[in-house]
C-alpha cells in the first residue's frame, strides 16, 4: 500500500496534478475559504457515492441504473429505523450493510444475471426499470412528501478565528477514503477480489483458469448494493429525501466515472474534487448561482466529446 | 395480395380522419395523447435499429416546443410554420450533437443526449426571454383549442412518422444501420459509411421528436422548463416501443396505443405511483419479452405461415 503511494510520486503526471491540486487550494483557501471546506465536503459525497459504482462498472462491467435508487431506499430504511426504533442513522449503517447485501443478492438473481453478456442495450434498460420500480414502489409505500431526520450533531460546527464552518459534513471525507481504501484492499488482497479483476479483463478466460464467474459477479453486485445501501443512511443524515433523490446522483456518479475513466477508482476521487469546488465556486457568488447546475453537464459533455475526439484521432 | 398492407393503412388512416364526427372532446384528447407518444415511440425506434439509444427525446420535444412558441410570439408566425421551424432547429442542435458524440457508442451517447437535455432544460430556466422558471403561455391554443383540428394536427404528425418509418425500413440506410447493431466491425469493413448514416437517422428523429414537442406545447398553449423537458417523453416511448416490441414500425404503434390505454385506466386505479408499472412492463419485456407483442404475433403468424 504504502510502496504504491511512494511509487505514485515518482511519475512526473502524478506529481504535478498533485501540486497543482495544493496550489489550488491554497489559493482558494485564502480566496473564499468557505468554498475550500464546502467544496470538499461536496465533492466527498460524489466521491462517495460514485465509488460502489465505480466498483460495479469499473471492474465487472456491469451498469446499473438503478445505483441511485438503491441509496434512497438506504436513506429511506435509516429513516424508518430512526423514527420506528429510535436507532440512530450512523448506527444504521451496519444494518443497512447486512441488509442490502441480501437484497443486492436478490436483485442480481430476478434481473442483472439474465443480462449478463446480453447487449449492453439491455442492461441500460434494465437498470431503467429497475431504477422506476424501486423509485414508485417507495412512492406507493411512503408517498412523495421530503422527509428529513432532525439530528443535533449534524449542525455541529468549528470556528477559527472569525471563520465558522459546519464539522459533520467530514463524515463524507472519512467515509469515501474509508471505502476506497476498503475497495482497493479487496481487490488487491482477497482472492475473491482478484477474481473480480480477471473476470473484468476477460470473462471467458476466467472461467477457463477455473473461476466461478457466476458467484464473481453476484458478489461485486451484491457488495456494490451493500455499501450503497450503507451510503444511504449517512446521506440521509444531512439531505431531505424522496423517491426520486437518487437520480440525479446516478446520472452523477455515472459522469464521474466516464470523466475519470472506466476502471480507476482513485480518479473518480480526483474527478469529483474538480466537480465539487467548481459548483462551490459558482454557488458562492449570487449572481450566477443559478448557473451552478450547468458546469456537471458541461463537464461530461466537453470530457467525453474528447475522449470521442481522441478515438477518431486514433 | 401483395398491396393488403397497404389498404388495411389507408382504411385505418380514413377512418381515423373521420372520427371526430362520432366520438366526443374527451376519446379525441386521449386519441391526441396516443398519437403524441406513438410518433415518439416510432421516432425512437428508428434510432434504436442501429442499436443507439437516445435520452434526449425530452430534450428535442423541449426544445422544439419553446421554438414554437417563441416564433409564434415574438415573430407573429402561423403556428402549422412555427411548428416547422421548431422542428428543423431540433433537427439542426442534433447534426451539431451528432456530429460530435456520433464517434461514440451507446452509454456514452445516451448519457450525453441525457446531458443536453439537461444543458437546454437549464438554459430556458434561466434566460429572461424564455420566461424562466415559469415559462411562457399562449395567448390562444393552435386552432382556438378546437378538438377536431388538433385531432388532425397530431393524427398527421403520427401518420407521417409511421410512413416515414416504414420507407426507412426499405432503404439502404436502414439495412445499412441494421448489420451496424449486428456488428459494427463487419459492417465497416464492407464499407459502410456508418457515422453518416447515423448521423442522418439522428437528425430525423429528432426533427420528429421537435415537430411533436412543438404540437404538444401549441395544443396546450404553454411551455415550462419542468412540462416541456419531462422525463415522460423518454419513459414513456421507451415502455412503448419494449413492450411493443423494437426493431419494428408496428411495435411502438401497438405499445403505444395499449399503454396510453392503461395509463389511462391505471391513474384512477393507482393516482400516485402509476409508474410502477411501467417499470414492470420494461423488466419483463427485456427479461421474457424480447421482441415484444409484435414479435409474438410475428412468431403465430410464421408459425401458421408453415
Amino acid at each position: 500500500m504504502i510502496n504504491s503511494i511512494v511509487n505514485k510520486f515518482r511519475q512526473r503526471n502524478f506529481v504535478l496534478g498533485f501540486v497543482a491540486v495544493l496550489v489550488i487550494f491554497v489559493l482558494l483557501g485564502i480566496y473564499k475559504p468557505y468554498v475550500l471546506i464546502e467544496g470538499i465536503q461536496r465533492s466527498s459525497l460524489y466521491a462517495l457515492i460514485a465509488l460502489p459504482m465505480a466498483l460495479l462498472l469499473g471492474v465487472v462491467g456491469i451498469i446499473n441504473l438503478a445505483h441511485g435508487d438503491f441509496m434512497m431506499l438506504g436513506a429511506y430504511f435509516a429513516y424508518f429505523m430512526n423514527v420506528q426504533l429510535g436507532m440512530d442513522p450512523l448506527v444504521a449503517v451496519v444494518p443497512a450493510l447486512i441488509v442490502f447485501f441480501i437484497f443486492g443478492m436478490i436483485s442480481y438473481y430476478i434481473t442483472f444475471k439474465h443480462v449478463i453478456g446480453a447487449p449492453e442495450l439491455n442492461q441500460l434498460l434494465l437498470g431503467f426499470g429497475l431504477s422506476l420500480v424501486l423509485g414508485q414502489a417507495v412512492n406507493i409505500i411512503a408517498t412523495n412528501q421530503p422527509r428529513k431526520l432532525s439530528l443535533d450533531y449534524v449542525s455541529s460546527s468549528m470556528k477559527i478565528g472569525d471563520f465558522q464552518f459546519g464539522t459533520y459534513e467530514f463524515i463524507y471525507v472519512a467515509a469515501a477514503i474509508l471505502v476506497l481504501v476498503g475497495l482497493q484492499l479487496f481487490l488487491k488482497k482477497t482472492r475473491t477480489g482478484q477474481a473480480a479483476l480477471a473476470v473484468g479483463q476477460n470473462p471467458r478466460g476466467a472461467k477457463v483458469v477455473g473461476i466461478n464467474i457466476n458467484w464473481i459477479y453476484l458478489i461485486v453486485f451484491a457488495i456494490s448494493v451493500a455499501i450503497i445501501g450503507a451510503i444511504g443512511p449517512i446521506f440521509g443524515t444531512r439531505n431531505t429525501i424522496f423517491p426520486e433523490v437518487g437520480l440525479a446522483y446516478t446520472l452523477k456518479s455515472f459522469a464521474l466515472i466516464a470523466v475519470a475513466g472506466i476502471g480507476s477508482l482513485t480518479g473518480v476521487l480526483w474527478v469529483s474534487l474538480i466537480l465539487g469546488l467548481s459548483e462551490c465556486l459558482v454557488l458562492s457568488s449570487l449572481e450566477y448561482a443559478k448557473w451552478s447546475d450547468i458546469i456537471f453537464f458541461a463537464l461530461i459533455i466537453g470530457v467525453i466529446m474528447y475522449r470521442s475526439h481522441q478515438r477518431q484521432v486514433k | 395480395m401483395k398491396y393488403w398492407k397497404y389498404m388495411i393503412f389507408a382504411v385505418c388512416v380514413l377512418v381515423a380522419i373521420s372520427l371526430p364526427k362520432f366520438l366526443g372532446v374527451y376519446p379525441l384528447q386521449m386519441l391526441n395523447i396516443i398519437f403524441i407518444y406513438m410518433a415518439l415511440a416510432v421516432s425512437w425506434d428508428m434510432l434504436l435499429r442501429s442499436g443507439q439509444m437516445s435520452l434526449g427525446v425530452a430534450g428535442f420535444c423541449g426544445i422544439g416546443g419553446y421554438t414554437t412558441v417563441l416564433c409564434t410570439i415574438n415573430l407573429g408566425l402561423n403556428p402549422l410554420v412555427s411548428i416547422l421551424i421548431g422542428a428543423l432547429l431540433a433537427g439542426l442542435i442534433a447534426l451539431l450533437v451528432g456530429y460530435a458524440v456520433l464517434h461514440l457508442r451507446l452509454l456514452y451517447f445516451a448519457i450525453v443526449t441525457l446531458a443536453v437535455t439537461e444543458i437546454f432544460r437549464i438554459l430556458v430556466r434561466n434566460f429572461d426571454i424564455t420566461g424562466g422558471p415559469e415559462g411562457i403561455i399562449l395567448p390562444n391554443a393552435i386552432f382556438k383549442g378546437d378538438a377536431a383540428g388538433t385531432y388532425w394536427l397530431m393524427l398527421a404528425i403520427a401518420v407521417f412518422t409511421i410512413i416515414l418509418s416504414w420507407v426507412f425500413q426499405k432503404t439502404r440506410i436502414h439495412f445499412a444501420l441494421t448489420s451496424t447493431a449486428n456488428d459494427e466491425i463487419v459492417a465497416a469493413s464492407s464499407g459502410l459509411n456508418i457515422f453518416k448514416y447515423l448521423v442522418i437517422v439522428f437528425v430525423i428523429t429528432s426533427a420528429i421528436q421537435g415537430m411533436v414537442g412543438g404540437a404538444y406545447a401549441q395544443i396546450y398553449g404553454f411551455v415550462t422548463p419542468e412540462s416541456s423537458f419531462s422525463v415522460n417523453f423518454v419513459l414513456l416511448p421507451v415502455t412503448m416501443v419494449l413492450l411493443g416490441g423494437s426493431n419494428s414500425t408496428w411495435g411502438p404503434v401497438i405499445g403505444a396505443v395499449l399503454l396510453s390505454v392503461i395509463a389511462e385506466a391505471l391513474k384512477l386505479v393507482i393516482p400516485y405511483g402509476h409508474l410502477l408499472v411501467y417499470g414492470i412492463i420494461m423488466i419483463v419485456a427485456i427479461l421474457w419479452l424480447p421482441g415484444g407483442i409484435y414479435g409474438i404475433f410475428k412468431k403465430i403468424g410464421a408459425k401458421a405461415h408453415n
